[in-house]
């Protein structure tokens, strides 16, 4: 199977709906084909998202409310509307007070000057905020203030973020790794087995520094680094 | 005369001990018989190697005839070797080609390429080994173990990688250039020009063990207590990345 075919399956394949032959043949592709298997991983990604996410847009609407809604509406028309008292404008104006008006005023200012500046920051730096292991140096202090707010992802939490990510792809190849070890003859299992005690020694020292220094940028690129060696060597593996 | 006689019957044993054992020794030589695998094919130029091996010793080396030559020497049980030229690509997958076989054993390559050829190798584990090559890419990973030996090399993209082994480059740095060098535990030692013009970021974690000899007298920082060097040599047109997770990082001059 070539990587156009393996391609036009992916979607069949993750709703099961393939027959078990080329079933097969996807999975054999994707086991040595990096490029698929990264195609693979996004849309079970997305899948696994529309299932999760998807349900609240996907509930069927409410329809004794809507008839409701529809009802009142007909029946406010049909119905003579009483004629209302007219209103002076004065009188509607000051049911606010001076002081209650700029407070308003104020308040509608700071808000849309801070949507502004996020706005234009996000903006004209999209690579840096897209970044997962953007240094929290770099991290000015208004962005300091609205990620403490919650508003924006902070430096720190992309970085989780993007660790956790990594995990998960990480449990992905070791599960594919399992079920072909009993395949490998002892020197591999041996080769792989060290090798992989070397990585994970990485792994645990630069975890450990983050634990204690979580601002400490070089041991978060260098864990990126080892974990990325990790996902290659199982995903090396996987297919042998 | 019964001493003598007692003599030759035990002269005679051991020989006949010997015969067995030379026997034996006949039999079991197909156990770790190897098999010869050669093909020659006509190559371009700008010809691309592309060989991915499961176990063994990968050496490919530049020489100045316009074909690509393949000698392979297969231990027991021999892998199935099916080379395929594909518009420019010469394309061996030790991996694919063995899919679905348990125990394969080890295949030494020797490849003769042009001196212009673009090189990719790859192995799960085992050394892998390019000299007098000076194509636009020189790739060589090892997924874990395995020393890599790049020399005389003139390409412009170079990368070696591995888990646990050496790497050692000798070669040149090109204007313009991109070297990558990575390794979890080994050491890093690289030959190069004194008037290579680069900029590098070279990164030893644990052992902080950086040491770039002559080229320590460039505009230099060193970075998070020393873990990192960052420096700019000449005007500074090649970019080295360095990187060695448990090892040390060793420049010299060429």
């Amino acid at each position: 199977m070539n990587c156009e075919e393996c391609r036009s399956k992916i979607s069949p394949f993750l709703d099961n709906e393939l027959e078990p032959t080329l079933a097969d043949g996807v999975r054999r592709h994707l086991a040595i084909c990096p490029e698929c298997a990264a195609v693979f991983e996004d849309l079970a990604a997305i899948f696994e998202a529309c299932r999760t996410e998807g349900e609240d847009l996907l509930a069927p609407p409410n329809s004794p409310a809507l008839w409701r809604r529809i009802s009142n509406v007909i029946e406010s028309e049909v119905r003579p509307v009483p004629p209302a008292e007219p209103e002076t404008p004065s009188r509607r104006f000051w049911r606010f007070s001076l002081p209650q008006l700029a407070t308003g005023f104020a308040l509608i200012a700071v808000v849309s000057s801070l949507l502004t500046i996020v706005g234009i920051r996000a903006y004209s730096r999209p690579e840096a905020s897209a970044s997962p292991l953007r240094s929290s140096a770099e991290e000015t202090t208004m962005e300091k203030v609205l990620g403490k707010l919650g508003l924006i992802t902070t430096p720190q939490q992309a970085r989780e973020r993007h660790f956790a990510e990594q995990q998960k792809a990480i449990e992905y190849w070791n599960a594919r790794v399992a079920q072909r070890r009993s395949e490998w003859n002892e020197r591999t299992r041996e080769a792989f087995d060290r090798n992989m005690r070397v990585i994970d020694q990485s792994v645990v020292q630069y975890t450990n520094i983050l634990k204690q220094d979580p601002e400490d940028d070089l041991s978060a690129e260098m864990l990126d680094s080892v974990l990325t060696d990790k996902m290659n060597l199982l995903r090396d593996f996987s297919d042998l | 005369m019964s001493f003598c006689s007692t003599i030759s019957v035990r002269f005679h044993s051991a020989l006949k001990i010997a015969a067995v054992a030379v026997l034996l020794a006949a039999l079991s030589v197909p156990t770790f018989a190897q098999k010869k695998f050669s093909r020659t094919y006509p190559a371009p130029s700008n010809v691309r190697l592309q060989l991915m091996n499961k176990s063994g010793t990968v050496t490919v080396e530049g020489w100045d005839r316009a074909e690509v030559q393949i000698v392979a020497s297969l231990e027991a049980p021999a892998a199935n070797i099916a080379p395929q030229n594909l518009s420019g690509t010469i394309v061996i997958n030790l991996v694919r080609d063995n899919q679905d076989r348990r125990d394969v054993g080890n295949v030494n390559f020797i490849v003769r390429v042009p001196y212009t050829t673009m090189v990719d190798i790859e192995t799960r584990m085992g050394n892998l080994n390019v000299s007098n090559v000076r194509g636009g890419l020189v790739r060589a990973r090892i997924s874990t173990e395995g020393d890599i030996t790049l020399t005389n090399i003139g390409a412009s993209a170079v990368s070696a990688e591995n888990v646990t082994g050496d790497i050692f480059y000798d070669g040149d740095i090109v204007a313009g250039g991109t070297y990558r060098f990575a390794s979890t535990r080994g050491a890093i030692n690289l030959r190069i020009p004194f008037n290579s013009s680069f900029r590098v970021v070279a990164t030893a974690p644990t052992t902080r063990n950086i040491s770039l000899g002559v080229f320590g007298g460039g505009a230099i920082n060193y970075i998070g207590d020393g873990r990192r060097v960052v420096g700019k040599f000449g005007d500074g047109s090649a970019t080295l990345s360095v990187t060695n997770q448990q090892g040390s990082i060793s420049f010299f001059r060429r």
